[in-house]
């Protein structure tokens, strides 16, 4: 395979990751805004749903732009194929978010966990002087500090499911839950 | 193509039911991914069959809370439960989608795999050398999750796989196994399973 090839099989598979990953965390988003009875978040699967359509056809087209013998037809198809189930997924997890965008309450059999109804949804930026700024989720011991836990970290238009060694950067909106107070002190330690 | 079951209705409490269906959906993602980056076989009939599990489970679902809707409020709210089940079943169907890659011998086209596990930071598939220290633990005893973050979602012994192991399972020499997690714990984890390095004292 030509280097230029290789070059593009590697950014057909990082477009490939990003939309696992993202259509993982719309799923995560989707129950937490059902368990949270959040439209804000429940929106934020939406606006994600419309980024994993974009994402798709990105990478459809680039598997499609991609030179490669009729012999690889093959595992070409299977790559196509991984696109679409990712794409239903996120349908999935869209399906699930329309459940509180429509009003409909949610039944107590859906209240998955004990991180119950009292906690609230935050957006909070990440501002320059923040000392949050340039850590990871490990090293900003936000849960700790705050009381407040992660969903996701939303970065210009892409959402990015939190990992522990994710870094937080200036310009960031950290999307978290927990409890009222927690919100203060997160908005807080997000400023400075 | 496995049989289908008739499915009988007994009375099994509506959150069991979604609650399993949630967990098995989501553990067929990434066992699916797996299956297809390493084209393994096995492992993706096995997946199949829990497609069909979770269907089951989403009859079960449905013929329940048709019973224990009693007016037009109690509708409005399962009415909400049953499409969460059936997102749950969606995903499955999806995951079975990419099981299918592989059992229709589609696959995926190999120099994906390699970029794949480079890029890919979550799920990573190893073999336990004989010399490892894992040998002969329970992988509860492990408490992978304390410890790196880590989680065993199936391991496969012989021919067979094992999908979500208990806790009281002992890891044997050449079992493989498939772990997901944050990457410096799969990683971790990787060489403690093949014992590249020697142990950082613990």
């Amino acid at each position: 395979m030509s280097q230029q090839n290789q070059a593009r099989f590697e950014e057909i598979v990082e477009r490939l990751v990003e939309l696992k990953d993202t259509s993982e965390l719309m799923i995560d988003l989707a129950y937490s805004s059902l368990l949270l009875k959040s439209r804000e978040l429940a929106e934020e699967v939406q606006r994600l749903e419309e980024h994993v359509d974009k994402l798709h056809t990105d990478f459809e087209l680039l598997v499609l732009q991609s030179e490669f013998k009729k012999e690889e037809a093959k595992g070409f198809l299977g790559l196509i194929r991984l696109g679409v189930a990712t794409e239903k997924i996120a349908d999935a997890a869209a399906q699930i978010s329309e459940v509180v965008l429509r009003g409909i309450e949610p039944h107590p059999v859906l209240q998955l966990s004990i991180r119950e109804a009292e906690e609230t949804v935050a957006y909070v930026p990440v501002a320059k002087d923040s000392p949050l700024a340039n850590k990871t989720l490990v090293e900003a011991r936000i849960p700790e500090e705050t009381g407040m836990w992660i969903l996701a970290i939303r970065r210009g238009n892409k959402s990015i499911r939190p990992k522990p060694d994710s870094k937080i950067e200036v310009g960031d909106v950290l999307i978290a839950s927990g409890y009222a107070e927690g919100v203060e002190d997160l908005k807080k330690l997000s400023k400075r | 193509m496995p049989a289908l079951e008739k499915v009988r209705y007994r009375p099994v409490p509506v959150r069991d039911l979604f609650l399993e269906m949630k967990n098995l959906s989501e553990l067929m993602i990434d066992l699916a991914y797996s299956a297809a980056l390493f084209n393994d076989r096995e492992l993706a009939e096995d997946i199949l069959e829990l497609e069909n599990r979770v269907d089951t489970l989403d009859y079960l679902l449905e013929m329940t809370i048709m019973i224990a809707a009693r007016d037009a409020h109690d509708a409005e709210a399962l009415a909400g439960v049953s499409a969460v089940a059936s997102a749950a079943d969606k995903i499955s169907d999806a995951a079975a989608d990419i099981a299918a890659i592989v059992t229709q011998n589609i696959g995926v086209h190999p120099i994906v795999s390699q970029v794949f596990e480079k890029v890919e930071e979550r799920l990573m598939q190893a073999k336990v050398s004989a010399d490892s220290s894992l040998v002969g633990k329970r992988v509860g005893e492990l408490d992978l999750a304390a410890r790196m973050g880590v989680d065993i979602i199936a391991l496969r012994r012989d021919k067979d796989w094992i999908i979500n192991p208990q806790k009281t399972e002992h890891i044997r020499s050449g079992d493989v196994l498939i772990v997901r997690g944050v990457h410096s714990g799969i990683k971790e984890f990787k060489e403690l399973a093949e014992q590249k390095s020697r142990r950082r004292g613990d």
